[in-house]
């Protein structure tokens, strides 16, 4: 566990200790992305079939990890740009363990998404007979990333301005950070989609398509249709 | 002038629920098997938590699991009763499996509500205090069945022992969750997160009753073919 229970109190003081001076906490963080990614992608893609289970228990982790190393840079270079004096090493692994901590927690709810998911009917059933069911496994799995997510950058705050004693900048840094990593990761997770899938649609690992297009440009698409059909 | 009648707290100091675990020397009373640690539940529950917090706490939470299985599966043959048949076994295997399922899906969540909360507290410690939390539960779900067994013999009525068992689980619940919350209160935590996962909790076994049925009524097949949620099963239920 290491410090993840003191994490989750709030208790800060371990963790910018960890980032000071302890090399290898980094193996902490990334066991739990992986770990947590994973129990929560299988729940959430189980809905569709098995496979997919498989396939966005492989992918959750992959897109936490490939944004933390992805924006790694980025991330160093704004932190004593705002006033937070991280190296390169201590913004990743701030980033990294963020990312476990939201991991964590999703992996601890999984069980309960698991358990909706058995109780509702099948995708294909669903969509067929009644969209509520679909709204119902939707909104729960964005109420669990909801919480895990406030609950990691508001860790990740503290831990910033216990480390170094700047409140005013590790705001500002933490808001920097959401920006870039919300670019990053939400084309990480439109390339790598589908998470659940379709029942029209064959389970794939990733879609043909997977590298036609931006999350940006689908976003953009379905505001246009909807103010000027 | 005759001598003054004591008064009833003469001699009493701090209340005992604020004081510290093991400060009071019945808390530290050992538990040494099932009656003990039944009777413990029931009138002494700080020394089943101060117990939950000692090294030697797997014992106890193995002990209180067993009272749990046994209890569970106890009340189940109750509830197997009414349809008698196959449900004298499916009925007690479906009451257990389900306690233990809920109490298993929702573990990983109250460790991170306990933790979320500020109590400083080891999975260990949350295994206990859960296992506590089931053993009393069924326990007093036992302390029922005499009721529950009556009206099985006396009613036809499938919605109205449903509801009869439903309002029994609900204050066994009430129990074991106020047994939980005063556990969780001498590991530091604030109440807000523990209440949270409660409703979760509540909501899980509640699911989980129609999810393994029938309990009380009887089907072609041990689980059902047909997924809904339990408002939608007790609508139709009440509708037949």
């Amino acid at each position: 566990m290491g410090e993840l229970p003191e994490l989750l109190r709030g208790e800060a003081r371990r963790t910018a200790e960890v980032w000071a001076g302890e090399s290898q906490g980094w193996v902490a963080y990334v066991i739990w992305i992986v770990l947590g990614g994973a129990l929560f992608g299988a729940a959430v893609g189980w809905w569709r079939a098995p496979l997919q289970a498989c396939y966005t228990a492989l992918k959750l982790p992959l897109i936490l990890l490939l944004t933390a190393l992805g924006n790694g840079l980025l991330n160093a270079m704004l932190a004593p740009l705002v006033g937070v004096p991280l190296t390169l090493r201590q913004s990743l692994m701030a980033v990294l363990m963020s990312f476990g901590v939201a991991a964590m927690i999703l992996g601890a709810l999984s069980p309960l998404l698991a358990f909706l998911v058995w109780n509702t009917p099948s995708l294909a059933e669903a969509a067929a007979r009644d969209s509520r069911n679909h709204g119902i496994i939707l909104v729960t799995q964005a109420g669990m990333i909801a919480l895990a997510g406030f609950v990691a950058n508001l860790r990740l705050w503290q831990a910033l301005r216990s480390f170094s004693g700047r409140g005013k900048a590790s705001l500002r840094l933490l808001g920097c950070w959401l920006a870039g990593n919300l670019l990053l990761g939400s084309q990480l997770a439109w390339v790598c989609r589908p998470f659940v899938g379709s029942p029209q649609l064959a389970v794939q690992f990733l879609r043909a398509e997977a590298f036609q297009g931006s999350f940006y440009e689908s976003i953009f698409g379905i505001m246009r249709r909807l103010f000027f059909p | 002038m005759p001598p003054l009648l004591p008064t009833a707290n003469a001699g009493a100091t701090t209340r005992p629920e604020i004081m510290p675990l093991g400060e009071d020397p019945a808390d530290r009373e050992a538990i040494a098997g099932p009656l003990a640690a039944v009777e413990a539940l029931l009138r002494q529950p700080r020394r089943v938590v101060y117990w939950a917090r000692q090294g030697s706490a797997g014992r106890l939470t193995g002990i209180l699991f067993a009272i749990a299985l046994v209890c569970s599966l106890l009340y189940g043959i109750v509830v197997g009763t009414f349809s008698l048949n196959a449900q004298l076994w499916a009925a007690p295997l479906k009451v257990a499996g389900g306690f233990f399922l809920s109490a298993l899906i929702c573990l990983p969540s109250l460790y991170i509500f306990a933790c979320l909360s500020g109590a400083r507290v080891r999975v260990s410690e949350v295994c206990g205090l859960i296992a506590g939390l089931l053993a009393l539960m069924t326990i007093l779900l036992v302390g029922f069945a005499p009721v529950a067994w009556i009206f099985s013999q006396s009613t036809q009525s499938l919605p109205a022992m449903g509801a009869l068992h439903l309002m029994f689980w609900a204050i066994a619940t009430y129990f074991g969750v106020r047994f939980l919350q005063h556990g969780f209160s001498h590991f530091g935590g604030r109440p807000a997160g523990l209440r949270v996962w409660s409703l979760i909790f509540v909501l899980v076994m509640i699911q989980m009753t129609t999810a393994l049925r029938p309990l009380v009524g009887t089907a072609d097949s041990f689980l059902p073919g047909e997924k809904k949620f339990f408002l939608s099963h007790w609508v139709e239920e009440l509708q037949k």
